[in-house]
Protein backbone atom coordinates (compact mmCIF):
# COMPACT_ATOMS: atom_id res chain seq x y z
CA UNK A 1 0.00 0.00 0.00
CA UNK A 2 1.13 3.37 -1.01
CA UNK A 3 1.76 5.81 2.21
CA UNK A 4 0.76 9.65 1.83
CA UNK A 5 3.87 11.58 2.41
CA UNK A 6 3.16 15.18 4.00
CA UNK A 7 5.58 17.57 4.60
CA UNK A 8 6.90 17.66 7.95
CA UNK A 9 5.71 20.78 10.16
CA UNK A 10 9.55 21.93 10.39
CA UNK A 11 9.81 21.83 6.67
CA UNK A 12 6.52 23.56 5.93
CA UNK A 13 7.46 26.04 8.10
CA UNK A 14 10.91 26.53 6.96
CA UNK A 15 9.63 26.83 3.29
CA UNK A 16 7.10 29.31 4.31
CA UNK A 17 9.53 31.35 5.94
CA UNK A 18 12.53 30.92 2.82
CA UNK A 19 9.63 31.37 0.06
CA UNK A 20 8.65 34.62 1.31
CA UNK A 21 10.03 36.73 -1.54
CA UNK A 22 8.79 34.99 -4.40
CA UNK A 23 5.32 34.79 -2.87
CA UNK A 24 4.74 38.11 -1.43
CA UNK A 25 5.68 39.14 -5.39
CA UNK A 26 3.18 37.00 -6.20
CA UNK A 27 0.37 37.94 -3.81
CA UNK A 28 0.06 41.43 -5.10
CA UNK A 29 -0.12 40.26 -8.88
CA UNK A 30 -2.97 38.26 -7.12
CA UNK A 31 -4.41 41.46 -4.95
CA UNK A 32 -4.30 43.80 -7.89
CA UNK A 33 -6.28 41.34 -10.24
CA UNK A 34 -8.70 40.83 -7.75
CA UNK A 35 -9.15 44.36 -6.76
CA UNK A 36 -9.43 45.19 -10.17
CA UNK A 37 -12.48 42.79 -10.68
CA UNK A 38 -14.26 43.87 -7.75
CA UNK A 39 -14.20 47.29 -8.38
CA UNK A 40 -14.91 46.79 -12.15
CA UNK A 41 -17.57 43.94 -12.05
CA UNK A 42 -19.34 46.29 -9.29
CA UNK A 43 -19.63 48.84 -12.34
CA UNK A 44 -20.44 46.26 -14.58
CA UNK A 45 -22.80 44.54 -11.90
CA UNK A 46 -24.61 47.59 -11.09
CA UNK A 47 -25.32 48.79 -14.99
CA UNK A 48 -26.51 45.73 -15.79
CA UNK A 49 -28.89 44.66 -12.53
CA UNK A 50 -30.00 48.09 -13.98
CA UNK A 51 -30.63 47.51 -17.63
CA UNK A 52 -32.18 44.07 -16.39
CA UNK A 53 -35.06 45.73 -14.56
CA UNK A 54 -35.63 49.08 -16.29
CA UNK A 55 -39.07 49.29 -18.27
CA UNK A 56 -37.37 49.51 -21.65
CA UNK A 57 -37.69 45.73 -23.17
CA UNK A 58 -34.46 45.61 -24.76
CA UNK A 59 -32.59 46.37 -22.34
CA UNK A 60 -33.89 43.38 -20.19
CA UNK A 61 -32.77 40.86 -23.40
CA UNK A 62 -29.39 42.49 -23.18
CA UNK A 63 -28.88 41.89 -19.70
CA UNK A 64 -30.04 38.98 -20.03
CA UNK A 65 -28.14 37.61 -23.00
CA UNK A 66 -24.93 39.09 -20.52
CA UNK A 67 -25.35 37.25 -17.66
CA UNK A 68 -26.57 33.99 -19.69
CA UNK A 69 -23.31 33.77 -21.36
CA UNK A 70 -21.28 34.77 -18.74
CA UNK A 71 -22.58 33.10 -16.14
CA UNK A 72 -22.98 30.25 -18.44
CA UNK A 73 -19.34 29.60 -19.43
CA UNK A 74 -16.75 28.37 -17.44
CA UNK A 75 -14.37 31.57 -16.45
CA UNK A 76 -11.57 29.49 -17.61
CA UNK A 77 -12.76 29.57 -21.37
CA UNK A 78 -13.63 33.26 -21.10
CA UNK A 79 -9.71 33.36 -20.25
CA UNK A 80 -8.37 31.54 -23.25
CA UNK A 81 -10.45 33.20 -25.06
CA UNK A 82 -9.22 36.60 -24.65
CA UNK A 83 -5.66 35.90 -24.22
CA UNK A 84 -5.32 32.49 -26.72
CA UNK A 85 -8.05 33.27 -28.89
CA UNK A 86 -8.96 36.56 -30.14
CA UNK A 87 -4.75 36.69 -30.95
CA UNK A 88 -5.37 39.85 -33.51
CA UNK A 89 -6.51 41.92 -30.17
CA UNK A 90 -2.93 40.98 -28.65
CA UNK A 91 -3.91 41.28 -25.22
CA UNK A 92 -1.52 41.33 -22.48
CA UNK A 93 -1.63 38.40 -20.30
CA UNK A 94 -2.43 40.48 -16.55
CA UNK A 95 -5.27 43.12 -18.76
CA UNK A 96 -7.06 39.14 -20.48
CA UNK A 97 -6.82 38.26 -17.05
CA UNK A 98 -8.68 41.23 -15.27
CA UNK A 99 -11.13 41.82 -17.93
CA UNK A 100 -12.44 38.64 -18.34
CA UNK A 101 -12.61 38.00 -14.45
CA UNK A 102 -14.38 41.63 -13.74
CA UNK A 103 -16.78 40.45 -16.54
CA UNK A 104 -16.93 37.33 -15.15
CA UNK A 105 -18.13 38.91 -11.49
CA UNK A 106 -19.88 41.12 -13.28
CA UNK A 107 -22.25 39.03 -14.47
CA UNK A 108 -23.00 37.29 -10.99
CA UNK A 109 -22.82 41.00 -9.06
CA UNK A 110 -25.48 42.19 -11.28
CA UNK A 111 -27.74 39.15 -10.59
CA UNK A 112 -27.01 40.24 -6.54
CA UNK A 113 -28.02 43.58 -7.13
CA UNK A 114 -31.19 42.69 -8.99
CA UNK A 115 -32.18 40.43 -6.15
CA UNK A 116 -31.47 43.29 -3.79
CA UNK A 117 -32.85 46.09 -5.28
CA UNK A 118 -36.07 43.98 -6.30
CA UNK A 119 -36.39 43.26 -2.35
CA UNK A 120 -36.81 46.77 -1.21
CA UNK A 121 -40.72 47.31 -0.13
CA UNK A 122 -42.48 48.50 -3.13
CA UNK A 123 -43.51 51.53 -0.31
CA UNK A 124 -40.14 52.48 -0.49
CA UNK A 125 -40.29 53.70 -4.33
CA UNK A 126 -44.03 54.53 -3.82
CA UNK A 127 -42.83 57.02 -1.29
CA UNK A 128 -40.09 58.64 -3.42
CA UNK A 129 -42.14 59.60 -6.26
CA UNK A 130 -45.15 61.14 -3.68
CA UNK A 131 -42.99 63.28 -2.91
CA UNK A 132 -41.96 64.26 -6.55
CA UNK A 133 -38.51 62.52 -6.60
CA UNK A 134 -37.91 61.89 -10.66
CA UNK A 135 -37.40 57.66 -10.93
CA UNK A 136 -33.59 58.46 -11.43
CA UNK A 137 -33.72 60.16 -7.93
CA UNK A 138 -35.92 57.52 -6.08
CA UNK A 139 -33.43 54.87 -7.08
CA UNK A 140 -30.18 57.12 -6.48
CA UNK A 141 -31.24 58.39 -3.30
CA UNK A 142 -33.32 55.80 -1.71
CA UNK A 143 -33.73 52.51 -3.16
CA UNK A 144 -29.62 51.77 -3.68
CA UNK A 145 -28.51 53.04 -0.66
CA UNK A 146 -31.09 50.18 0.77
CA UNK A 147 -30.14 47.84 -1.27
CA UNK A 148 -26.60 48.12 -1.19
CA UNK A 149 -26.94 47.12 2.53
CA UNK A 150 -29.14 44.25 1.57
CA UNK A 151 -26.07 43.16 -1.17
CA UNK A 152 -23.14 42.75 1.41
CA UNK A 153 -23.71 39.22 2.54
CA UNK A 154 -23.75 37.98 -1.11
CA UNK A 155 -21.42 40.33 -2.52
CA UNK A 156 -18.85 39.39 0.07
CA UNK A 157 -19.18 36.32 -0.80
CA UNK A 158 -18.49 36.81 -4.56
CA UNK A 159 -15.47 38.61 -3.41
CA UNK A 160 -13.84 35.81 -1.97
CA UNK A 161 -15.07 33.91 -5.37
CA UNK A 162 -13.32 36.37 -7.34
CA UNK A 163 -10.26 36.61 -5.37
CA UNK A 164 -9.71 32.92 -5.54
CA UNK A 165 -10.92 32.86 -9.28
CA UNK A 166 -7.40 34.98 -9.78
CA UNK A 167 -5.12 31.68 -9.42
CA UNK A 168 -6.93 30.60 -13.05
CA UNK A 169 -4.43 33.84 -14.33
CA UNK A 170 -1.72 31.62 -13.76
CA UNK A 171 -2.81 29.12 -16.71
CA UNK A 172 -2.22 32.22 -19.17
CA UNK A 173 1.89 32.75 -16.98
CA UNK A 174 0.19 35.63 -15.04
CA UNK A 175 2.59 35.07 -11.89
CA UNK A 176 0.20 35.58 -9.44
CA UNK A 177 0.35 33.35 -6.31
CA UNK A 178 -0.95 29.72 -7.76
CA UNK A 179 1.86 30.59 -10.76
CA UNK A 180 4.17 30.51 -8.01
CA UNK A 181 3.41 27.62 -6.24
CA UNK A 182 3.51 25.05 -8.94
CA UNK A 183 6.91 26.77 -10.38
CA UNK A 184 8.95 26.48 -6.87
CA UNK A 185 7.37 23.10 -6.22
CA UNK A 186 8.54 21.86 -9.49
CA UNK A 187 11.82 23.44 -9.72
CA UNK A 188 12.19 21.67 -5.60
CA UNK A 189 10.74 18.49 -6.67
CA UNK A 190 8.05 18.83 -3.82
CA UNK A 191 4.37 20.21 -4.86
CA UNK A 192 2.78 19.68 -1.78
CA UNK A 193 4.84 21.44 0.82
CA UNK A 194 4.67 24.90 -1.72
CA UNK A 195 0.16 23.76 -2.56
CA UNK A 196 0.20 24.15 1.11
CA UNK A 197 1.95 27.19 1.88
CA UNK A 198 -0.21 28.79 -1.17
CA UNK A 199 -3.02 27.56 0.54
CA UNK A 200 -1.95 29.58 3.84
CA UNK A 201 -1.78 32.58 1.72
CA UNK A 202 -5.07 32.41 0.08
CA UNK A 203 -6.67 31.81 3.55
CA UNK A 204 -5.27 34.56 4.84
CA UNK A 205 -5.87 36.85 1.93
CA UNK A 206 -9.78 35.84 2.23
CA UNK A 207 -9.77 35.92 6.23
CA UNK A 208 -8.79 39.79 5.60
CA UNK A 209 -11.42 39.79 2.63
CA UNK A 210 -13.86 38.76 5.27
CA UNK A 211 -12.95 41.16 8.03
CA UNK A 212 -13.27 43.90 5.58
CA UNK A 213 -16.72 43.09 4.66
CA UNK A 214 -17.66 42.40 7.83
CA UNK A 215 -16.50 46.03 8.85
CA UNK A 216 -18.30 47.75 6.46
CA UNK A 217 -21.72 45.49 7.52
CA UNK A 218 -21.69 46.97 10.74
CA UNK A 219 -20.80 50.48 9.98
CA UNK A 220 -24.11 50.43 7.65
CA UNK A 221 -26.22 48.31 10.20
CA UNK A 222 -26.09 51.38 12.33
CA UNK A 223 -29.10 53.06 11.45
CA UNK A 224 -30.89 50.10 13.32
CA UNK A 225 -30.22 51.35 16.62
CA UNK B 1 -1.71 10.96 -27.68
CA UNK B 2 1.08 11.13 -30.62
CA UNK B 3 4.56 12.09 -31.55
CA UNK B 4 8.49 11.31 -31.38
CA UNK B 5 7.99 10.98 -27.48
CA UNK B 6 5.10 8.39 -27.25
CA UNK B 7 6.59 6.70 -30.18
CA UNK B 8 9.90 5.57 -28.73
CA UNK B 9 7.82 4.61 -25.67
CA UNK B 10 5.66 2.09 -27.66
CA UNK B 11 8.84 0.77 -29.19
CA UNK B 12 11.08 0.13 -25.70
CA UNK B 13 7.59 -1.91 -24.10
CA UNK B 14 7.38 -3.34 -27.62
CA UNK B 15 10.86 -4.80 -27.22
CA UNK B 16 10.35 -5.97 -23.53
CA UNK B 17 6.90 -7.38 -24.43
CA UNK B 18 4.90 -4.95 -22.13
CA UNK B 19 1.90 -3.29 -22.86
CA UNK B 20 1.75 0.65 -22.33
CA UNK B 21 -0.85 2.40 -20.66
CA UNK B 22 0.09 6.23 -21.16
CA UNK B 23 -0.69 8.62 -18.64
CA UNK B 24 -1.03 12.57 -19.43
CA UNK B 25 0.40 14.85 -17.06
CA UNK B 26 1.63 18.12 -16.19
CA UNK B 27 4.96 18.46 -17.61
CA UNK B 28 6.47 20.03 -13.90
CA UNK B 29 4.97 17.25 -12.38
CA UNK B 30 6.46 14.18 -13.62
CA UNK B 31 9.89 13.53 -11.90
CA UNK B 32 8.12 13.77 -8.45
CA UNK B 33 5.32 11.81 -9.83
CA UNK B 34 7.91 9.17 -10.93
CA UNK B 35 9.85 9.46 -7.85
CA UNK B 36 6.59 8.87 -5.99
CA UNK B 37 5.55 5.40 -7.73
CA UNK B 38 2.71 6.81 -9.84
CA UNK B 39 4.37 6.40 -12.95
CA UNK B 40 6.56 3.02 -13.96
CA UNK B 41 8.52 5.57 -16.63
CA UNK B 42 8.68 8.67 -18.06
CA UNK B 43 9.13 9.13 -21.69
CA UNK B 44 8.84 12.91 -21.72
CA UNK B 45 12.52 14.03 -23.12
CA UNK B 46 13.88 14.89 -19.96
CA UNK B 47 16.94 16.54 -19.96
CA UNK B 48 19.67 14.96 -17.82
CA UNK B 49 21.09 16.23 -14.87
CA UNK B 50 22.07 16.69 -11.52
CA UNK B 51 18.89 18.16 -10.29
CA UNK B 52 17.18 15.79 -11.37
CA UNK B 53 19.46 12.39 -11.19
CA UNK B 54 19.23 13.12 -7.17
CA UNK B 55 15.57 12.11 -7.54
CA UNK B 56 15.33 9.60 -9.87
CA UNK B 57 17.19 7.11 -12.44
CA UNK B 58 17.86 7.85 -15.39
CA UNK B 59 18.46 5.17 -18.51
CA UNK B 60 21.00 6.09 -21.44
CA UNK B 61 20.13 9.10 -23.49
CA UNK B 62 17.60 7.96 -26.27
CA UNK B 63 18.24 10.98 -28.06
CA UNK B 64 20.48 14.02 -28.25
CA UNK B 65 19.33 17.59 -28.39
CA UNK B 66 19.54 21.00 -26.83
CA UNK B 67 17.97 24.37 -26.11
CA UNK B 68 16.89 26.17 -28.35
CA UNK B 69 16.15 29.93 -28.95
CA UNK B 70 12.97 29.81 -30.74
CA UNK B 71 10.66 33.50 -32.03
CA UNK B 72 7.83 34.39 -34.58
CA UNK B 73 9.45 35.03 -38.16
CA UNK B 74 11.42 37.66 -39.10
CA UNK B 75 12.11 38.66 -35.22
CA UNK B 76 15.03 40.51 -34.57
CA UNK B 77 16.69 37.93 -32.10
CA UNK B 78 18.78 35.40 -33.55
CA UNK B 79 21.64 34.59 -31.07
CA UNK B 80 21.74 34.55 -27.04
CA UNK B 81 23.16 38.01 -26.75
CA UNK B 82 20.19 38.83 -28.67
CA UNK B 83 18.29 37.92 -25.70
CA UNK B 84 19.18 40.79 -22.98
CA UNK B 85 16.19 42.20 -21.18
CA UNK B 86 13.53 40.16 -23.57
CA UNK B 87 10.76 38.37 -22.65
CA UNK B 88 11.08 35.01 -22.71
CA UNK B 89 8.30 32.34 -22.11
CA UNK B 90 9.19 28.50 -20.57
CA UNK B 91 7.54 25.66 -19.47
CA UNK B 92 7.47 24.88 -15.45
CA UNK B 93 10.38 22.81 -14.64
CA UNK B 94 12.18 22.40 -17.38
CA UNK B 95 15.74 22.95 -17.63
CA UNK B 96 15.03 25.76 -19.74
CA UNK B 97 14.10 28.46 -17.30
CA UNK B 98 17.98 29.72 -15.74
CA UNK B 99 18.75 29.54 -19.23
CA UNK B 100 16.44 32.17 -19.96
CA UNK B 101 17.06 33.89 -16.55
CA UNK B 102 20.80 33.79 -17.70
CA UNK B 103 20.02 35.79 -20.99
CA UNK B 104 17.25 37.86 -20.40
CA UNK B 105 18.46 39.14 -16.85
CA UNK B 106 14.46 38.69 -15.99
CA UNK B 107 12.31 36.61 -14.98
CA UNK B 108 10.80 34.40 -17.48
CA UNK B 109 6.80 33.62 -18.17
CA UNK B 110 6.11 30.17 -16.57
CA UNK B 111 3.72 28.05 -19.16
CA UNK B 112 2.08 24.42 -18.38
CA UNK B 113 4.00 23.13 -20.85
CA UNK B 114 6.23 24.12 -23.75
CA UNK B 115 3.94 23.62 -26.54
CA UNK B 116 1.71 25.82 -24.51
CA UNK B 117 4.90 28.44 -24.65
CA UNK B 118 5.22 28.28 -28.25
CA UNK B 119 1.80 28.38 -28.94
CA UNK B 120 1.54 31.72 -27.11
CA UNK B 121 4.78 32.87 -29.09
CA UNK B 122 3.58 32.04 -32.30
CA UNK B 123 -0.14 34.49 -30.87
CA UNK B 124 2.33 37.15 -30.93
CA UNK B 125 3.14 36.93 -26.98
CA UNK B 126 6.55 37.37 -25.34
CA UNK B 127 9.76 37.63 -27.58
CA UNK B 128 10.94 34.49 -27.70
CA UNK B 129 11.00 30.57 -25.85
CA UNK B 130 13.94 28.81 -25.22
CA UNK B 131 12.88 24.96 -25.30
CA UNK B 132 14.19 21.68 -26.81
CA UNK B 133 15.92 22.15 -30.52
CA UNK B 134 12.82 18.43 -30.93
CA UNK B 135 9.98 20.56 -29.14
CA UNK B 136 10.07 23.32 -31.82
CA UNK B 137 11.12 21.01 -34.35
CA UNK B 138 8.01 18.71 -33.87
CA UNK B 139 5.78 22.11 -33.20
CA UNK B 140 6.87 23.77 -36.72
CA UNK B 141 6.20 20.24 -38.69
CA UNK B 142 2.96 20.97 -37.64
CA UNK B 143 2.83 24.09 -38.63
CA UNK B 144 2.82 26.80 -36.28
CA UNK B 145 4.38 29.81 -37.26
CA UNK B 146 7.34 29.96 -35.52
CA UNK B 147 11.30 30.48 -36.51
CA UNK B 148 14.16 28.29 -35.17
CA UNK B 149 17.33 30.71 -33.89
CA UNK B 150 20.48 29.92 -32.17
CA UNK B 151 20.97 26.62 -30.58
CA UNK B 152 22.64 27.00 -26.98
CA UNK B 153 23.58 23.90 -25.99
CA UNK B 154 23.63 20.34 -26.30
CA UNK B 155 21.69 18.22 -23.63
CA UNK B 156 21.13 14.66 -23.75
CA UNK B 157 17.59 13.42 -22.98
CA UNK B 158 16.40 9.94 -21.11
CA UNK B 159 14.16 7.61 -19.89
CA UNK B 160 12.84 8.70 -15.99
CA UNK B 161 12.76 5.58 -13.57
CA UNK B 162 11.91 5.37 -9.43
CA UNK B 163 15.25 5.11 -7.94
CA UNK B 164 13.85 1.92 -6.57
CA UNK B 165 13.42 0.18 -9.44
CA UNK B 166 16.53 -0.63 -10.76
CA UNK B 167 15.53 -3.64 -12.79
CA UNK B 168 13.38 -2.20 -14.97
CA UNK B 169 15.87 0.49 -16.25
CA UNK B 170 18.17 -1.81 -16.97
CA UNK B 171 15.32 -3.48 -18.84
CA UNK B 172 14.88 -0.57 -20.91
CA UNK B 173 18.69 0.39 -21.11
CA UNK B 174 18.45 -3.26 -23.01
CA UNK B 175 15.32 -2.49 -25.10
CA UNK B 176 17.40 0.68 -25.88
CA UNK B 177 20.05 -0.87 -26.96
CA UNK B 178 18.62 -3.01 -29.35
CA UNK B 179 16.57 -0.36 -31.04
CA UNK B 180 19.54 1.06 -31.88
CA UNK B 181 21.42 -1.63 -33.14
CA UNK B 182 17.71 -2.76 -35.28
CA UNK B 183 17.42 0.83 -36.58
CA UNK B 184 13.92 1.34 -35.22
CA UNK B 185 15.17 4.38 -33.49
CA UNK B 186 16.76 5.87 -36.30
CA UNK B 187 13.55 5.62 -37.70
CA UNK B 188 11.80 7.02 -35.74
CA UNK B 189 13.90 10.24 -35.52
CA UNK B 190 13.79 10.45 -39.05
CA UNK B 191 9.91 10.39 -39.10
CA UNK B 192 10.12 13.54 -37.17
CA UNK B 193 13.15 15.43 -37.52
CA UNK B 194 14.44 14.33 -41.11
CA UNK B 195 17.50 13.14 -39.45
CA UNK B 196 19.09 10.95 -37.02
CA UNK B 197 19.04 12.43 -33.24
CA UNK B 198 19.28 9.68 -31.64
CA UNK B 199 22.76 9.33 -32.14
CA UNK B 200 25.49 12.19 -30.52
CA UNK B 201 26.26 14.79 -32.92
CA UNK B 202 29.37 17.09 -33.49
Amino acid sequence: MEMIVLPTFSHFFQTLIDSRGVFLEGMLLTLQLTVISIFIGMFIGLFFALLKISRVAVFGYIANAYIFLVRGTPLIVQIFILYFGLTELNIPDFWAASIALAFHNGAYIAEIFRGAIQSIDQGQKEAGRSLGMGRFLTMRRIILPQAMRRALPPLGNQFIIGLKDSSLAAFISVNELFNIATTQGSNSFDNMTYLLVVAVYYLVLVLLLTFAVQTVEKKLSVSDH
Amino acid sequence: MSGFDIDVGNAISDKMGLEPVQKKYKFAGIVEGVKAGKFDAAVASHTINEERKKHVLFSQPYYYSGPQIFTRPGADIHSADDLKNKEIAVSKGSSYADIAKEHSGQEPKYYDSDVVALEALANGKHDAVVTDFATGAEAMKKKLKIEAQERLGQSEQAIAVSKDNKELIKEINDAIDALKKDGTLRQISEKYFDEDITVKQD
